[in-house]
């Protein structure tokens, strides 16, 4: 077995250490478009219009049958030439990670969405018309009697999302994106590749606590919403 | 007064209220007495909008609405009027016992914090829960989650107050405390719509009973009249049964 070089893991951990700054930039954003999106999804399911419904359903079930990294390559090649069919418009400018948000955001819709819905229908429908008969409007129970306890009901699922898409994320080297993975993978091509296992290793010891911190975090905010003890 | 007026409502096809009218003058108590599935609950929740009637009336005081084809500014309107005791509690799991009595002052009628506080809390110790105020429904006993929904209910200083089975989901031994609490409601000169199966309840508290079964009502009439000379032959099988059997026969 060759030696590992301590001092290739150091500078490479560095060096791949900044770039976390463009994980959290397209977990983030697409966090918050995946939900904003998922939310629209889960209403349009919730709610009593048929055909609003069926689109809504039938995106949910297109986009859990596409693998993460086909769709990502189809929004990257796919909407360039949409835009240029439809405006006459060529996209040389804009860099990888909007692809990446992009792609991300279309998939959180429809996971979010599922996880939203099965959150609103976990409230007891009694909660609601409580609410109303203490001469509450529509949505002021939906506000201040439905929503926190969807939402402390929906935490766990939304933790397991953001870390999820932390880790998927990485697939965003494929299409050229320097985040933590794309710059490990770089640094590593620079010396012809030969340092793989010392790349992995730093990859693996900057992804792990960062899961463990998001972990802790939506544990704590569980326990803060939690029905006994709040405010 | 209040007056529920040619009541009419179906799940599909099966016709759950047939043309039910209940009248109620300011300050009675009305138990609505009848078997399951009788329409009574359903009764209760087409006046509060909780279900849209396929058609009827329905006035509190100086305003009347048309149960099918009511605005939700109406309905916010009308329910504003009214207060309902949930015959399983539903209080505001994600608030404290006396969060759930400041909630409609507070949010429904904008009421400041500070004085829908001491209101929360009168009517907290009015139930005799003053001392669970800052406790969860979670962390309270069937009855004493039954009585803060009632002083949530009473709070509001409503026209009228709509019970629903407020004993059937309770154990036997806790009925009683419920009873007596609303018992003091009647006191107070509440204007009051109950659905029951407490009989002694009834004969003791109300001033009308009414009989429902089928979607109609059989028989109205004064506790004492219903008990013991029902006019109607469905009326009498009925007593005659829940006074003979189990009680679980009926609910």
């Amino acid at each position: 077995m060759r030696t590992f070089h301590w001092d290739i893991f150091v500078e490479f951990y560095i060096k791949i250490l900044p770039y976390i700054r463009v994980t959290v930039c397209y977990v983030f954003f697409s966090v918050l478009f995946g939900f904003l999106f998922g939310a629209v999804l889960a209403m349009m399911r919730l709610g009593k219009r048929k055909a609003f419904k069926k689109i809504a359903g039938a995106y949910v079930t297109v986009m859990r049958c596409v693998p993460s990294i086909v769709m990502l390559f189809l929004v990257y090649y796919g909407l360039p030439m949409l835009m240029q069919a439809l405006f006459g418009r060529r996209m040389q400018n804009v860099t990888a990670i909007v692809y990446v948000i992009i792609t991300f955001s279309l998939f959180l819709g429809a996971s979010s969405s599922e996880i939203m819905r099965s959150a609103y229908l976990s409230v007891d429908k009694g909660q609601r018309e409580a609410a109303v008969m203490s001469g509450l409007s529509e949505w002021d129970a939906f506000r201040r009697i439905v929503f926190p306890q969807a939402f402390h009901a929906a935490i766990p699922n939304v933790g397991n999302i953001v870390i999820y898409m932390m880790k998927e994320g990485a697939l965003a080297y494929t299409i050229g994106l320097q985040d933590i993975l794309g710059r490990g993978y770089y640094l590593n091509g620079l010396k012809a590749n030969a340092y793989s296992m010392e790349t992995y290793i730093a990859l693996a010891l900057i992804y792990w606590p960062c899961t463990l911190i998001l972990e802790k975090i939506f544990a704590l905010v569980e326990k803060r919403t939690g029905d006994v003890g709040c405010g | 007064m209040v007056d529920i007026r040619n009541v009419r409502k179906g799940f599909g096809k099966s016709e759950v209220l047939k043309d039910v009218s209940i009248q109620i003058e300011d300050g009675q108590v009305v138990v609505i007495l009848g078997p399951s599935g009788s329409g009574k609950t359903t009764l209760l929740r087409c006046v509060s909008f909780l279900e849209r009637a396929d058609a009827g009336q329905f006035t509190i005081g100086n305003e009347t609405v048309d149960l099918k084809k009511a605005s939700k500014k109406q309905i916010l309107q009308m329910r504003r009027k009214m207060a309902f005791v949930f015959q399983n509690y539903n209080l505001f799991a994600n608030k404290n016992a006396l969060e759930n009595v400041m909630e409609g002052l507070v949010i429904g009628k904008k009421m400041a914090k500070k004085e829908a506080c001491t209101k929360a809390m009168e009517a907290l110790e009015w139930v005799g829960l003053s001392e669970k105020a800052l406790f969860y429904p979670s962390q309270l006993s069937g009855g004493q989650q039954q009585r803060v929904g009632i002083a949530r209910a009473v709070a509001l200083n409503p026209e009228v107050i709509l019970i629903d089975e407020q004993t059937s989901a309770l154990d036997p031994e806790l009925v009683g405390e419920t009873l007596a609490v609303i018992r003091k409601v009647a006191e107070k000169g509440i204007t009051m719509l109950v659905v029951t199966h407490e009989m002694a309840f009834a004969q003791d508290v109300a001033d009308k009973v009414v009989f429902m079964d089928g979607g109609v009502v059989v028989e109205e009439g004064s506790p004492q009249q219903i008990f013991t000379k029902p006019k109607q032959e469905r009326t009498r099988q009925f007593l005659s049964r829940i006074i003979s059997l189990d009680p679980m026969y009926y609910i």
